[in-house]
């Protein structure tokens, strides 16, 4: 078949029918023979190819090799790397042992957890922010990419950072204690989608680690979005944020054409990049996929913030943060431009930068093609040395139906999921590069797998920094079907593993997960330090001594100051009446590492969790009389069962 | 009352009538939680609001908290004059070491003025497994163990080892975690009073110079060179049946110096660990190669502590906290080999130095195969980073000197003494000839002068003063040490004793047990002289001896005594022991006639009131010590003379104490006790029959008494030969 040729077609397939009848579908809608370059291979006839597909695709993994990876840690042995996970619209980050997949944590973000009291207590929820009234501000929220900072070009294990898609909201997880800590809302965004941390600085060579992160925005929306132009979309933009590592305030915002997936940072720091779609502007879908180009933006960080230093920016409606202008419109002139628009196909998703720092690859989505993207051409196009910024594009090359993510081995193929295609096809960027160039004899396609199903998300062993080991990989597929015990209408997703040591992937493992993690990286485990107990000092309100514990009364402003020491806490008993509005304070002065403590008051739906050394406080109004006896939830002791103390409120 | 809070009060009437019905009265009242006033943590007047007394018996007054970490002197009212008599110290002020439960175990702790711990007194525990299952009082007979005890001896949990200085405490079984604690709680209590009040010298030790020629070391290197040591600890080392396969093998290393370091984790992972440790705090790995025996135990779980390894450098030993404890995700050197339990452990203590020698110990149980007792037993293994590894190499350690070595030159003067003893008998007895011509039966004052002395100063210095009572148990002792091992450190910690079997084993060969027994054991002197000391004040009409027939009877007791002891001692040496007790030295000399239990002491006064009527009843009849030593005598080099006409005279023997001399005027060197009696009567004149007949036919005759000879007779008179005239 000639057309299996040009998709650089190899021949493991565990099902050639298959493959080659959706193959045929696919090029059916090309037009041509020749490259498909700008042309999209999703159509709409091509699009429901797969579900009408033969019944014929086996369910189960193909055993096309035998992976000797050591997947079942024996009892006591550790993982060797951490997978740190996105949760998706349950709106909290996981963390996973890998390889054996065990979830080890979940760290509730932007959601609200009863388990740590997240959310419920004070600390929690001035994290996530209130409302005047003390209520919190979002009780929602949707976690999709999750990313580490980095020292010198890869992971140093001190902060994760995840979007949440619905609120547009970034949050922050401490590395060493897998905690949220801080939570920015981005000004005058809808549809925060792709993050990026930076991996160093595009000025000063001596920082040389993560100090910004960089925040994709997919919903175009008015602006400001104070009811001004509801009916006239071509006034909707969207803004590219750039939020501070450390105090996570945002320090500027760019105004750009299109909407923006995800975000990509290159390694010598001059470069944040996200991919675009909707470039048209529109508001309907059909509008949205009529350009058959759309983009990938650059963004050269050094001079937007020269631009900004130089007094060059807007704000809008009361945000104060810098804003930009980075629309093609205004940046014309490569020599001054802020941005730079890389034409890419057809709606692209995702943008990956390879290990080597040299490429950035999008996925095309709705085109079956991966455009590999040169940096140092994109860098010349900048300072004025390429006359044309689509000759950045150094290949563009067809991998499969649906291409979305790509992550890489560290030996020069990159593994790109294919969506509608549920598979992944390896391939290599050096060929590819090759085969773009005109060497049709160039086979990039290294070996294609089948997952199960429908994937989205793909992150290898350190995949995203410039140590990718190429042990692994993890692929997040969106639909799980027949693959685990039916549980009713609801599926989990399928996190599947893949061996990628050799030449021919090797599918590992399925493994259920609570819906729906999006994006997630695996870091070697030596790179994350954790701290073992807390620290008593860092809370303003500790209470540090057992007899510091009491019940003290400012009219009807009460606090409660309890400690716990298992397994009792310093307070038996404590008396408050009707009315009062009560600030009570717990801190664990237990100072063995594991020995937590819960504290739940019942009919007054509070609970938390307090490790040890560590305080939370909650704030309720005592409006009911009776006797609540507060115990704690979290096992600490033999005596667990006994700690317990009186909450008496007096009508 | 309330339903619920009357079945609560039942409920807890009940608990704690079983508890009490369990433990011993005297623990009835319980410190598991008890209220302590909260002055206890911080008012400067400590001893009033705890019991200092009762760990400072005699003080009646005590200072305030004083130094840092505080502690309080206790004082006596003396002539009016009041005199420190020692210290108290609370363990909470000098340490938080939680026990098994999480919380300290609140110590009340007195120390002499010299550092000893005079009394120990639990004021509050938290340990939930003394409040079920093991008494309370079991922790209180643990601390005794501690009393007399030096704040600066080396005591750790697990079997005494002299010969290590090492003094060892019997744990309680199914409270590990709790003693361990307890023991760096009296340990450092007793340490941080002990260095402020000048008893102790505070341990500083200069920090290592760690020598980094950049080499990448692999694991065979790292072994060969010995910056990887190894324990390995076999099944049967912990009473489990024999096997090849070790109980538990473990490698450890010290991971601050930087080329052990990194060929054990790695550039990146070592600079990571060196990062995430602080100034002066020491970072070793251990990893488990062989075995099942987890080494981080489970105690670590509930109360924090790792109960199963430690660290000990000279006094002092490092126990790692569960914040102590680091993942060790792999060993980077190559040809390491694989492991299936691993920790990295921290030292937080600026009292550890890299350059010193320090042991890695691992606690481990011994199963008694039969009962299923267990006892705790620790086996450690030496670090010393090698010379090369330090710039400048080993500092100089003064190893302190093996403990026989210290106790020779600690009682040198006594030792001396002693052995001028020893010499001076031995000295006098080979000249007994000159003694015993110058007495003579009427007058043996020139013999007895130096044996009455020679018994005054065993009685007096030998038994009493260095407590050198030889004993039956010594030879069961080295019987076992012939068939088993020979130490000489186990005999040689006890100087007079090695000093006396030298003496003993030398003239028991020369001259027979008879000097030993009758010149110079201590309670032989003292019986015998008991008997002199009677005869002299008018009992002699009360003094009898028994009759040869049931002498001769009777005297072969001790040998059955002896031989019984040894079979015993073959299959019990504990039995053995405490059947010795057939000797009533220990009585006499090592604890006091007044000291023990009446049964004891009544035998004891029985032998010796027996012996102011009957010469040596005991040495006859039933000693043990004499019947081993009379043995050998059979094969003494010089023995007593005898004349021609010894076998049938007899006249010796009539006065002969020890009844050695048969009815053919032999004497018996198994029971003569050289009194030399018979030695004196041999050059008498006038009291040795035929020398007494000789005298009178010369007299008679008149011929010259010439001298008496070495037979024992005149010196024959012959006429000499005129002189050769010269040629």
């Amino acid at each position: 078949m000639n057309e299996d040729a040009k998709m650089n077609q190899v021949d493991a397939m565990p099902d050639p029918s298959r493959r080659k009848f959706l193959n045929s579908a696919a090029l059916a809608g090309l037009a041509g023979a020749g490259l498909s370059v700008g042309l999209s291979a999703c159509n709409k006839e091509s699009a429901p190819a797969p579900s009408a597909a033969p019944a014929a695709a086996p369910a189960a993994a193909p055993k096309a090799a035998a992976s000797d990876l050591h997947l079942h840690m024996k009892p006591g042995e550790l993982d060797t790397y951490y997978g740190v996970w996105s949760g998706g619209h349950s709106g909290e980050c996981r963390i996973l042992g890998l390889p054996s997949g065990r979830e080890i944590k979940r760290i509730p973000t932007f959601n609200v957890d009863c388990m740590s009291g997240w959310g419920i207590t004070n600390e929690s929820k001035k994290i996530i922010g209130t409302r005047p009234d003390g209520r919190l501000k979002y009780m929602t929220g949707d976690t999709h990419h999750i990313h580490g900072s980095y020292t010198d070009g890869t992971f140093n294990g001190k902060y994760f950072w995840v979007n949440d898609k619905i609120h547009g909201r970034l949050g922050r997880i401490r590395g060493d204690i897998f905690e949220c800590d801080a939570i920015t809302e981005l000004p005058n965004i809808q549809g925060f989608h792709g993050i990026f941390p930076d991996k160093r600085d595009p000025v000063d060579p001596a920082i040389n680690y993560t100090t910004r992160v960089f925040c994709g925005n997919e919903f175009h929306i008015p602006q400001p979005n104070d009811g001004r132009d509801l009916d006239d979309p071509t006034k909707y933009f969207c803004l590219f944020t750039c939020v501070d590592a450390e105090t996570m305030e945002v320090r500027w915002q760019a105004k750009i054409d299109g909407n923006m997936d995800l975000v990509a940072t290159s390694y010598d720091g001059r470069f944040a990049a996200s991919n675009q779609y909707n470039t048209e502007g529109g508001a309907r879908y059909e509008d949205m996929m009529s350009a058959e180009m759309d983009a990938c933006v650059f963004f050269d960080v050094a001079r937007v913030e020269q631009a900004i230093k130089d007094g060059k920016f807007m704000t809008i409606g009361s945000s104060k943060v810098p804003v930009v202008d980075g629309t093609k419109a205004a940046n014309t002139d490569p020599k001054t431009a802020l941005t730079g628009y890389v034409p890419v196909p057809k709606n692209p998703h995702g943008v990956n930068a390879s290990p080597d720092g040299k490429y950035f690859i999008c996925s095309g989505k709705l085109s079956p093609t991966c455009t590999v993207i040169e940096l140092a051409k994109v860098a010349d196009w900048f300072d004025g040395k390429l006359d044309d910024i689509r000759k950045a594009v150094v290949a563009e090359v067809e991998v499969g139906l649906g291409p979305l993510h790509t992550t890489f081995d560290g030996r020069g193929n990159a593994f790109t999921t294919l969506f509608l295609d549920s598979q992944i096809v390896k391939w290599n960027v050096d060929k590819a590069i090759q085969f773009f160039g005109g060497d049709k004899n160039a086979q990039y396609v290294v070996d294609r797998i089948d997952v199960h199903y429908q994937p989205g998300h793909i992150n290898a062993s350190m995949g995203e920094t410039k140590e990718a080991d190429g042990q692994f990989l993890a692929v997040g597929c969106k639909f799980s079907k027949d693959r685990f015990l039916p549980v009713g209408p609801m599926h989990p997703e399928n996190e599947q593993l893949i061996d990628i040591r050799g030449e021919k992937m090797v599918l590992l493992a399925d493994h259920p997960v609570h819906p729906e993690p999006h994006d997630f990286i695996i870091v070697k485990r030596d790179i994350i330090k954790t701290k073992q107990v807390g620290t008593l000092d860092d809370h303003p309100l500790a209470v540090k001594d057992a007899k510091d514990s009491g019940v003290f009364r400012d009219g009807n402003k009460v606090t409660v100051k309890i400690a716990s020491l298992a397994p009792a806490y310093t307070l038996r008993e404590f008396e408050l009446k009707v009315g009062d509005e009560v600030t009570l304070i717990l801190t664990n002065l237990d100072k063995v590492e594991d020995l937590s403590h819960g504290f739940a008051i019942p009919k007054y739906d509070i609970n938390f969790v307090v490790n040890p050394q560590e305080t939370k406080s909650v704030t309720f109004k005592a409006d009911k009389p009776g006797v609540f006896w507060a115990y704690c939830t979290h096992f600490c002791h033999a005596l667990h069962l006994e700690m317990r103390s009186r909450m008496i409120v007096r009508p | 009352m309330k339903p619920l809070s009357a079945l609560r009060g039942i409920a807890m009437a009940a608990i704690l009538a079983t508890v009490s019905l369990l433990s011993p009265p005297a623990a009835a009242q319980t410190a598991y939680e008890a209220k302590l006033p909260p002055e206890v943590n911080t008012a400067p007047a400590l001893c009033d609001y705890v019991p200092c007394t009762d760990v400072l018996p005699g003080a009646t007054s005590f200072s305030e908290r004083k130094g840092q970490p505080p502690y309080v002197e206790g004082y006596a009212e003396e002539n009016g004059q009041r005199k420190l008599i020692g210290y108290v110290v609370l363990s909470t002020d000098v340490t938080d070491t939680p026990a098994y439960s999480g919380k300290p175990v609140v110590t009340l702790i007195g120390l002499t003025p010299q550092g000893h711990f005079a009394g120990i007194k639990i004021l509050k525990h938290s340990e939930p497994i003394l409040l079920l299952g093991i008494p309370e009082s079991a922790l209180t007979k643990f601390n005794d163990q501690y009393l007399g005890q030096f704040v600066g001896a080396n005591i750790e949990i697990g079997r005494s080892r002299p010969e290590e200085d090492m003094i060892g405490l019997d744990a309680i079984s199914g409270a590990t975690v709790t003693v361990i604690a307890q023991n760096q709680v009296m340990m450092m209590s007793g340490a941080a009073v002990g260095r402020q009040v000048g008893i102790l010298e505070a341990t500083v030790r200069p920090q290592a110079n760690f020598a980094d020629r950049g080499r990448k070391l692999d694991w065979a290197t790292l072994v060969k060179e010995g910056a990887v040591q190894r324990l390995t600890v076999m099944p049967e080392q912990v009473g489990l049946p024999r096997s090849s396969e070790p109980f538990i093998d473990l490698w450890y290393g010290y991971l601050n110096h930087p080329e052990v370091g990194r060929a054990i984790m790695g550039e990146t992972g070592w600079r990571d660990l060196m990062a995430r440790i602080k100034e002066g705090e020491h970072a070793l790995f251990v990893i488990r190669t062989g075995g099942n025996e987890s080494f981080k135990g489970s105690g670590f779980v509930r109360g924090g502590i790792y109960d199963r390894v430690q660290l000990r450098q000279g006094q002092d030993v490092f126990t790692f906290r569960d914040l102590d404890y680091y993942n060790l995700y792999g060993v980077s050197a190559p040809g390491a080999p694989s492991f299936n339990e691993s920790a990295i452990f921290i030292v937080r203590s600026p009292a550890f130095s890299g350059a010193f020698p320090w042991k890695f110990i691992f606690l481990g149980n011994r199963i008694d195969r039969e009962t299923g007792a267990r006892t705790f037993v620790n086996f450690d293994r030496e670090y010393w980073l090698p010379s090369a590894y330090l710039e400048g190499g080993r500092p100089v350690v003064k190893k302190p000197d093996a403990p026989w070595v210290r106790v020779w030159k600690t009682r040198a003067v006594e030792i001396g003494l002693f052995a001028a003893l020893l010499i001076a008998v031995a000295a006098v007895y080979a000249n007994r000839d000159a003694l015993t011509r110058r007495s003579t039966r009427k007058n043996k004052w020139p013999v007895n002068a130096f044996k009455y002395s020679a018994w005054i100063i065993s009685i007096g210095f030998v038994g009493f003063g260095l407590l050198a009572q030889p004993s039956i148990t010594q030879v069961l002792t080295w019987f076992h040490s012939l068939l088993f091992q020979w130490q000489w450190e186990l005999f040689l910690t006890d100087p007079f004793i090695f000093l006396f079997w030298i003496f003993i084993i030398l003239t028991v060969f020369v001259w027979g047990r008879g000097l030993f027994c009758g010149w110079l054991c201590p309670f032989g002197s003292l019986s015998e002289l008991l008997y002199k000391v009677g005869r002299a004040i008018g009992l002699k009409r009360f003094q009898f001896a028994l009759p040869m027939k049931w002498h001769n009877r009777l005297k072969w007791v001790k040998y059955a005594v002896f031989f019984g002891l040894l079979a015993v001692s073959m299959f019990s040496m504990g039995l053995a022991e405490k059947l010795a007790e057939v000797e009533p030295f220990k009585t006499t000399f090592l604890v006091g006639l007044f000291n023990r239990s009446w049964p004891y002491t009544l035998f004891a006064a029985g032998l010796l009131g027996l012996s102011i009527f009957m010469e040596r009843p005991f040495c006859k009849y039933l000693c043990p010590l004499g019947a081993a030593l009379a043995m050998p005598s059979t094969f003494r080099w010089f023995g007593l003379r005898r004349k021609q006409e010894c076998d049938s005279c007899k006249a010796c023997a009539v006065g002969c104490g020890s009844l050695a001399i048969d009815e053919k005027g032999r004497i018996d060197h198994r029971e003569c006790m050289l009194c030399l009696d018979c030695m004196v009567l041999y050059t008498d004149e006038h009291a040795c029959p035929p020398l007494a007949q000789e005298r009178k036919r010369r007299t008679k005759a008149g011929l010259a008494l010439t001298p008496i000879g070495k037979d024992g007779y005149y010196i024959p008179i012959k006429p000499v030969a005129p002189a050769a005239p010269r040629a």
